[in-house]
C-alpha cells in the first residue's frame, strides 16, 4: 500500500489550501479546520523560535536595554543610579580622546574592509577550480579564519619583533631596509595592526567570493574571450560585476566586523604605544570596565551601536536602489 | 502574520522595558545571622596557589572561631563581577582585593567601615599599612592583610662576568644597564641583550606602576596633597621632569630598555628576564617562585634599589579585607579581618612555597625571618619597612594611574616627544581627573 493510497483526501486538500487568499467564497469552515491542520496555528512558528528568542532576549536584547539605560545615568549599582539626561554623551562626544579612537577605528575599518576583499578575490581567482589539491590549500589558507584570534595576536607580536633578529626584521633586513619597530613605534602601529587584521580576514572573504563565483555564468568568460578580451578584461568586465551582490554583503560583514575591532588591538597594543591605536572598543573597555566609570562607557558603546546601523541602512539602501 | 508579528513585538518591547527599570534604593542593613556563612571572594587564579593558600587560611579561621566561610576565587573581571553582584544588592560578605581598589569601592558604598576597636590585632599593624586602608575622609574601610614593595633583580652571572658592583645610585644603575646592553653579558657574541626589562604598555596602567618607582625616588610625584584631602597635579615640577628625563634616556638615548616594552604587559616583560634577554628587572617579592624555578636560584639576586636624586622610595603595594555592605553576619565579617591580620593569620598566610596569600606581612610581631629564612624575602621587607610609599588615598586612583601611564607610554615610545609639552597637557589631564572626584586644590 503506498502513502499516496492511505490518505486519499491530501492532493484533494492541498488544491484550496494552497493559494493563501483571505477571501475564499466556497471553502466555509471544513475547508478552513482544513487549512488550519496543515498551516498550523499562528503561534506555531513562534514556539519554535522560543528557544532562541529566549536566549537572545537574555543574553542580547537585556543587556543592550541595560547600557541603553546606564548611558544616561550615573551608574552606581549599589547606591542606586541616578539619571544624568544626555551628561554622559556630552563627556563622550566632548573628549578628545573619543574622536581621536572614532578616527583610528574609521581607518582601520576602511583598511581591513578594503585589504581583506581585495586579497580575498586576489586569493579566490586563483584557487577558483575543481582540481584536488586546490581543496588542500584553500583549506591551508583558510586557516588564519580557525585559529583564535588571541594566538593570532602572539603569532604577530613574534613576528613583528622589533629587532634586527625579528622575524619579519630580518626578512626587510635581506632587501636592505632597517628594522622596523612595527606594533612598537607609533608611525607603524595601525598598519601593523590593519596588516594583521587583512590576513585574518582575507580567508574569510575568499571562501564567500569562492561560492560567489560558481554563479558567474561561465558562457560569458566563453562570449568574452572569443570577443579577445584579455585576462585581466576578463575579470573587471564579467567576474566583478557577476559577484556585485557579494560584494555588498561582503562589505557589510566586513565594515562591521572593523568598527568593532577589538580584540588584536587589545592584544596586540592595547591602543598604545603613545594612543596611535586606540580604538572605540578599546576606549570604552578602559572607560567602563578599568576606569569603573560605566555611565560614559555605556554613551560610547550606543554611539557606536548607532554608527554600525546607520552604515548598515545606507549600505542596504543602496543596494536596493541599485538593484531597482 | 501580520497579528502574529505585532504580538511578538509587543512582548519583546514589554519584556525590554521591564528589564531595564532595575534601579532601586540601596540595600538597607541586612538582618543579623552569626551562623550564616561568610562568602570570601579573592582576586587569584581559580585552581591556583592562590586560591589553596586562602582556603588553607579560611580553615584555619573556620577552626580558631566556628565562623564558616566559603571561598570563591575569580582572577579575570574581577571589579566587573563584583559589579554585577551590586547590582543585585547581594555582594559577598567579605573582598580580598589590591589596596588600590579602596577609593573605587568606598566611593560606589559598597564597603562597611571598619570600626578598629573589634579587631584586636589592629594595634600590631605597622602604621603605613593600615594608613593604606583608610579613605580620603581617613576612616578605615580596608585593613591590608599583605604588603609588597619593588626590588632590583640583577642577573648575577653577567654582573660578575663583567666585574661590576651592585649599584649605588642612578648612575650606577644607568652604567649597568648600559654594560648588559652592549658587552655581551652572556658571551654568545650576539648583540641580543638589554640592560633593564620594563612593562611599559598602558594595560591595567602598568607604565605607571613601573615609573613611580623612579619617580617617586627623584622627589616627584604624579599629584600632591594640599591640605585638607585637595590635591593637585604635580608632573611639571622640577624633580618630575627630572625623574621622567632620566628614565627617557634609557630608553631613547641609551636604548638599554628591551624592545617593545611599550606594548608589552607583565607576562612578555618577565619572559625578557627568564630568557636572558634583560638584566635588570624592577619587581615586587611575587615572581621569586617563578624565577627560581625557569632561571634558577643562582641566576640572579634581589638587592635594594639604589638611592635616586632624592632617596630610595619604591613602590608599596598589597592587598585588604574589605568587609562588604548589606551583609546578614558582621560579626564573622569582623573576625575574619582580625583574624587574617593577626600574628597566627599572617603566619599560615605566609606558608609554602608558592601558595601563600601573605607576600610580606603587615603584623609588627611576626618576623619574616623566623617563617621565610631566605635572606632575599628580608630584603623585601626592609624595602617596604624603610623605602615603601603607597599610592595616595583618593575616591578613585585608576583614571590617575592610567592617564599617567599613557603620557610615559607616549614619551617612550616616541622619542621626538617634547617632554615638557607633555607633561603640561599631562598635568591638565589629571587636573581633571581631580575636579571630576572633587579633591582638586582651588
Amino acid at each position: 500500500m503506498s502513502l499516496d493510497q492511505a490518505d486519499p483526501a491530501a492532493p484533494a486538500a492541498a488544491g484550496p489550501a494552497a493559494p493563501k487568499s483571505g477571501g475564499q467564497a466556497g471553502g466555509g469552515a471544513a475547508g478552513r479546520r482544513r487549512s488550519n491542520r496543515r498551516a498550523g496555528r499562528w503561534w506555531t512558528p513562534w514556539l519554535f523560535l522560543a528557544p532562541a528568542l529566549l536566549l537572545f532576549l537574555y543574553f542580547k536584547f537585556i543587556p543592550m536595554a541595560n547600557a541603553l539605560t546606564m548611558s544616561f545615568q550615573d551608574v552606581q549599582p549599589y547606591l542606586g543610579s541616578s539619571w544624568v539626561g544626555t551628561e554622559n554623551y556630552s563627556t563622550v562626544l566632548h573628549s578628545e580622546g573619543f574622536r581621536e579612537a572614532a578616527w583610528h577605528t574609521v581607518v582601520l575599518a576602511a583598511g581591513q574592509t578594503a585589504g581583506s576583499m581585495a586579497l580575498g578575490l586576489a586569493l579566490a581567482l586563483l584557487m577558483e577550480g575543481q582540481g584536488r589539491r586546490l581543496g588542500f590549500i584553500r583549506s591551508a589558507a583558510f586557516l588564519p579564519v580557525v585559529v583564535p584570534i588571541a594566538v593570532v595576536a602572539e603569532l604577530w607580536r613574534i613576528m613583528y619583533h622589533p629587532t634586527e633578529d625579528g622575524m619579519l626584521n630580518g626578512i626587510l633586513g635581506l632587501v636592505g631596509f632597517g628594522p622596523s619597530g612595527f606594533i612598537n613605534d607609533p608611525d607603524t602601529s595601525m598598519a601593523s595592526i590593519m596588516v594583521t587584521g587583512i590576513w585574518r580576514g582575507a580567508p574569510y572573504d575568499m571562501m564567500i567570493f569562492l561560492a560567489g563565483l560558481t554563479s558567474v555564468d561561465r558562457g560569458l568568460y566563453e562570449a568574452a574571450k572569443v570577443d579577445g578580451a584579455s585576462r585581466t578584461q576578463r575579470v573587471w568586465h564579467v567576474t566583478v560585476p557577476g559577484l556585485r551582490s557579494v560584494f555588498s554583503i561582503l562589505f557589510i560583514l566586513a565594515a562591521i566586523r572593523g568598527l568593532r575591532v577589538f580584540t588584536e588591538v587589545f592584544l596586540l597594543t592595547n591602543g598604545g604605544p603613545d594612543g596611535s591605536t586606540e580604538v572605540v572598543m578599546t576606549l570604552i573597555y578602559k572607560l567602563g570596565l578599568e576606569q569603573n566609570r560605566l555611565g560614559v562607557g555605556a554613551a560610547g558603546a550606543v554611539l557606536l551601536f548607532l554608527a554600525t546601523l546607520i552604515l548598515t541602512i545606507v549600505v542596504h539602501l543602496l543596494r536596493r536602489r541599485e538593484s531597482k | 502574520m501580520q497579528r502574529s508579528h505585532w504580538i511578538g513585538a509587543g512582548f519583546l518591547a514589554s519584556a525590554l522595558v521591564l528589564t531595564s527599570c532595575t534601579s532601586g534604593p540601596a540595600g538597607v542593613d541586612a538582618k543579623q545571622n552569626s551562623k550564616a556563612p561568610l562568602e570570601l571572594w579573592t582576586r587569584t587564579t581559580p585552581g591556583g596557589p592562590g586560591e589553596k593558600g586562602t582556603l588553607k587560611l579560611a580553615a584555619a579561621f573556620q577552626k580558631a572561631t566556628g565562623f564558616k566561610v566559603k571561598v570563591t576565587a575569580i582572577f579575570d573581571d574581577f571589579e566587573t563581577k563584583l559589579q554585577q553582584r551590586a547590582a543585585q544588592k547581594n555582594l559577598p560578605d567579605i573582598v580580598m582585593n589590591d589596596v588600590t581598589q579602596l577609593g573605587a569601592m568606598h566611593s560606589q558604598g559598597l564597603l562597611r567601615e571598619i570600626d578598629l576597636d573589634r579587631i584586636k590585632s589592629a594595634d600590631q599593624l605597622i602604621g603605613q599599612g593600615l594608613d593604606s586602608g583608610k579613605s580620603v575622609d581617613g576612616k578605615q574601610f580596608g585593613l591590608p592583610y599583605s604588603a609588597q614593595a619593588s626590588a632590583l633583580l640583577i642577573r648575577k652571572d653577567w654582573r660578575e662576568k663583567l666585574k661590576l658592583e651592585v649599584p649605588q645610585s642612578w648612575d650606577d644603575f644607568s652604567a649597568m644597564a648600559s654594560a648588559f646592553t652592549t658587552e655581551d653579558p652572556d658571551g654568545d657574541g650576539k648583540k641580543n641583550t638589554f640592560g633593564l626589562a620594563a612593562p611599559l604598555s598602558t594595560k591595567r596602567g602598568y607604565a605607571s606602576w613601573y615609573f613611580s618607582n623612579f619617580l617617586w625616588a627623584a622627589g616627584g610625584d604624579f599629584i600632591t596633597e594640599s591640605g585638607n584631602g585637595t590635591y593637585k597635579p604635580a608632573m611639571t615640577t622640577k624633580a618630575s621632569l627630572e625623574a621622567v628625563r632620566w628614565f627617557r634616556d634609557l630608553g631613547c638615548e641609551n636604548k638599554v630598555i628591551q624592545p617593545g616594552a611599550v606594548t608589552m604587559e607583565t607576562p612578555p616583560t618577565n619572559e625578557t628576564f627568564e630568557a636572558g634577554r634583560t638584566g635588570m628587572f624592577v619587581v615586587g617579592p611575587y615572581l621569586l617562585p617563578r624565577f627560581d624555578e625557569t632561571l634558577g636560584k643562582d641566576k640572579y639576586e634581589v638587592v635594594p634599589m639604589p638611592k635616586g636624586p632624592k632617596d630610595a622610595t619604591v613602590l608599596a603595594e598589597g592587598a585588604s579585607v574589605y568587609l562588604m555592605a548589606g551583609s546578614e553576619n558582621r560579626a564573622g565579617q569582623d573576625a575574619f579581618a582580625d583574624f587574617a591580620v593577626s600574628a597566627e593569620g599572617q603566619k599560615i598566610g605566609m606558608q609554602g612555597d608558592t601558595g601563600f596569600t601573605v607576600q610580606l606581612p603587615v603584623n609588627k610581631t611576626v618576623d619574616i625571618s623566623e617563617v621565610r629564612p631566605d635572606p632575599r624575602w628580608n630584603t623585601y621587607a626592609e624595602a617596604y619597612r624603610d623605602s615603601g610609599r603607597y599610592a595616595p588615598s583618593i575616591p578613585n586612583w585608576t583614571p590617575v594611574r592610567q592617564t599617567t601611564a599613557e603620557t610615559v607610554n607616549a614619551l617612550m615610545a616616541d622619542c621626538d616627544l617634547d617632554t615638557e609639552a607633555k607633561l603640561g597637557e599631562l598635568d591638565k589631564q589629571l587636573a581633571d581627573i581631580l575636579k571630576e572626584q572633587g579633591i582638586a586644590a582651588s
